[in-house]
């Protein structure tokens, strides 16, 4: 992979807002022109054309290629291989009313919180992570917002996804999918440590 | 009719209103009820931005909240703009054909009585010791489920949402039998008018769609009450999709009747006839073929639907989205442009709707959906095609169609004062949340992270300038409706033959039918007396 979540979604969300904008800038020129140029004023007469067909067909073709490459540029972002040789880091992850279990596999580490007292759970910055994401109870969604990713943790299924984080810091996460009472109160925090710094907070939480 | 037996006393005027099967009267009671849960619906909204004005809890407790919201989205969606849209098309469609009254009314009165009542039904919640549905809109398995959701109040609510949709796919169904079978002597499907066309589309959406919604509302119930119909992880996503089959689908009911509103308004206030008609008609049956080809762009997180075919077909909607923007803008241009109310309106929902369109082809983006679903950054998308999209282009009509179903003008100072205070509420209200969600702040919390107070704040205050936009709007219905201004047969020199009668028609809508040469049958006539342009 050649940039970190966050930098593919970044990338890929300029290249609509810039499609956008501009889009928008055109059509309310436009409507614009039309009001001020078209307004009714003495001796006015409208035109009687209603139809052009070769306008139709190029602004349909020219909307098309548009939206073909912008289509194109969403699915080469979305099957971006990640090709990093290091071993990515494990981490399961359990959703439940009102709460958060981040499960560390093979090295005999949890961690758990609820909406009254949230868990932090650590990740190394310069290898990828890798979650199984599952709920307990609903349906809830596992967001941080500075990776700029989620996904739905569904009762009796795993949903599996790669994260590769940026740069080290604290990152605030929360359930974005509503799961009753308590769906506000329900966060966690990401911590991202060097690797020297995360193998020493899985030996701390051992 | 002063003296003699035929004064009737109120009692009896009232019972013969509400049970005539008038096409126009029973469009007008859904009109009545529509504006009272809009009401109702609007309220639970002001109540939510005042609880949001600032972080913590201040005014309601956490269930309440989520009574709140999801009342708000509920109420909004099944009992007030489908049903609006489709009390449009009831209204105008049969005049609009030239037809003396719609297919099967008594369907369609039945229709509106099922509507109502589920309505109530979901209302009546609140007087449960459980309280109102608190499920979001959507009623997601196995969050509404009788194990996380118990009581009455849920079950109202579910019941309610089943009979609205119920009501709408009945009411729908003699909007489609009234085109099909009651078009008058001339018009062919290429000379329906605008409004007509897009009100054939939606309701052969709706004939498509609603029927799996009332479906999935009888299976919810039996889930909550027998048990094991959704089941597992298979169970939740099926009902997902059952519901979505229905609920994306219904997006464009709430839509493309107004886009045809917006479409017979600009025409007539640029006083031109409407700009690649056929064109517009290609680009509603492929608006409407993909829009049943689109539901699973809303379970792009659950990780369990084909995203890239979910996404192709939702980008792909821009093509005909794009082919309507064009057609409405060079209907602009080259005419002779008179900026009345309903003009302002159509302005207003062109240059929004277009904020939550492009919006929407960002979420049409699975990587960027990842980020921006289930937060403020969607409902701000969702408001800008609904509130300041399908609502505008509502007012549009009903601006533009409220002296020929009531014989007097709406007042226009009234009209322009309640335009710009919804648009600078609308705005005020909607775009900060773009910001919101961008930066990470969830959907339906009533708490929140303190550093997005301000923007909250600023949110909460353009909720209050809506507020006031559509007082102006009640009370310019008001004066209008005291003090009449008499609007005669056609106030705007429309081109449709709906403007060809009284005002308002009479029962059987026409004593006589001018020739029907095109979709604008007296602008035809119109131009024919002026002679060929110089």
């Amino acid at each position: 992979m050649t940039g970190s979540t966050r930098q593919d979604f970044d990338g890929l969300f300029s290249l609509y807002l810039a499609v956008g904008l501009a889009v928008a800038l055109i059509v309310f020129a436009a409507v614009a022109f039309a009001v001020i140029r078209y307004r009714d004023r003495e001796g006015r007469i409208p035109s009687r054309r209603s139809q052009a067909n070769a306008l139709e067909v190029g602004v349909a073709v020219l909307i098309t290629a548009i939206v073909a490459f912008l289509v194109f540029r969403t699915f080469s972002t979305e099957a971006k291989e990640d090709d990093s040789s290091a071993e990515p880091v494990r981490i399961d992850v359990t959703a439940f009313q009102w709460g958060w279990r981040f499960t560390y596999p093979g090295q005999g580490v949890s961690v758990v919180g609820n909406s009254n007292a949230p868990p932090t759970f650590a990740v190394p910055g310069d290898r990828p992570v890798s979650f199984s994401l599952r709920s307990a109870d609903v349906i809830h969604a596992f967001w941080i917002p500075g990776e700029r990713f989620k996904r739905d943790a569904i009762p009796s299924r795993v949903n599996r996804f790669d994260l590769e984080f940026e740069a080290p810091g604290r990152q605030e996460g929360l359930c974005s999918e509503f799961c009753g009472l308590r769906h506000s109160g329900m966060r966690f925090d990401v911590w991202v440590l060097s690797d020297e710094s995360y193998e020493r907070w899985l030996a701390v939480q051992r | 009719m002063a003296g003699g037996a035929a004064v009737a006393l109120p009692a009896e005027r009232a019972v013969g209103w509400l049970a005539s099967t008038d096409h126009k009267r029973t469009a007008a009671k859904i009109g009545v009820a529509s504006f009272f849960f809009f009401g109702l619906s609007g309220l639970l909204a002001l109540l939510m931005r005042a609880e949001l004005a600032q972080p913590g809890l201040q005014f309601v407790s956490d269930h309440a909240y989520d009574e709140l919201f999801t009342m708000h989205g509920a109420g909004m969606i099944y009992l007030f703009l489908t049903p609006a849209a489709l009390g449009l098309g009831l209204y105008l469609v049969p005049l609009q054909v030239g037809a003396a009254e719609v297919a099967a009314p008594r369907l369609a009165l039945g229709g509106f009585w099922l509507y109502l009542c589920g309505g109530l039904a979901m209302y009546s919640g609140f007087l449960t010791d459980s309280g109102a549905g608190s499920d979001t809109w959507t009623a997601t398995i196995p969050l509404s489920s009788s194990t996380h959701t118990p009581g009455v109040g849920m079950d109202l609510w579910v019941i309610g949402v089943g009979l609205a949709v119920l009501g709408s796919l009945l009411i729908a169904l003699t909007i489609l039998l009234t085109i099909v079978r009651l078009r008058a002597p001339g018009m062919t499907m290429l000379r329906l008018p605008v409004f007509s066309w897009t009100m054939l589309v939606t309701t052969f959406m709706v004939v498509a769609s609603f029927p799996v919604m009332v479906v999935a509302m009888a299976l919810l119930l039996a889930e909550r009450h027998l048990g094991g119909v959704f089941t597992g992880a298979t169970g939740s996503i099926a009902y997902q999709h059952l519901f979505w089959f229905y609920g994306h689908p219904v997006v464009y009911v709430m839509f493309f009747p107004f886009v045809g509103a917006v479409a017979e308004v600009v025409a007539t206030f640029s006083r031109k006839r409407f700009f690649g008609y056929r064109a517009l008609v290609f680009s509603l049956l492929l608006f409407t073929a993909l829009s049943m080809a689109v539901w699973g762009h809303h379970m792009f997180v659950t990780g369990a639907v084909q995203n890239q075919y979910f996404s192709l077909t939702s980008h792909l909607l821009a093509v005909p989205a794009g082919i309507e923007y064009l057609d409405l803008i060079a209907t602009m241009i080259g005419g002779a442009i008179l900026l009345r109310t309903p003009m302002l309106f159509a302005l207003g929902f062109i240059c929004q709707f277009l904020i939550g369109g492009l919006t929407g082809i960002i979420v049409a983006s699975p990587p960027l959906d990842y980020h921006v679903n289930g937060s403020f950054f969607i409902v701000a998308h969702f408001h800008y095609t609904l509130f300041a999209g399908s609502l505008f282009g509502l007012l549009a009509g009903v601006h533009y169609w409220f002296p020929k179903a009531s014989g007097a003008m709406l007042r226009e100072g009234l009209g322009k004062a309640s335009f710009w205070l919804l648009v600078v509420g609308a705005n005020v209200t909607f775009f900060p949340m773009f910001f919101l969600g961008f930066e990470g702040m969830p959907r339906r919390v009533p708490d929140y992270a303190p550093r997005f107070g301000d923007l909250n704040l600023l949110s909460s205050i353009g909720a209050g300038v809506i507020a006031l936009g559509i007082l102006a709007f009640l009370a310019n219905v008001w004066i209008s409706l005291r003090h009449r201004v008499p609007a005669g047969e056609d106030p705007w020199d429309g081109q449709t033959l709906e403007w060809a009668t009284s005002s308002p028609p009479p029962r059987h809508n026409f004593d006589s039918l001018p020739p029907v040469t095109s979709h604008a049958p007296l602008l035809d006539r119109r131009e024919a007396k002026e002679g060929a342009p110089a």
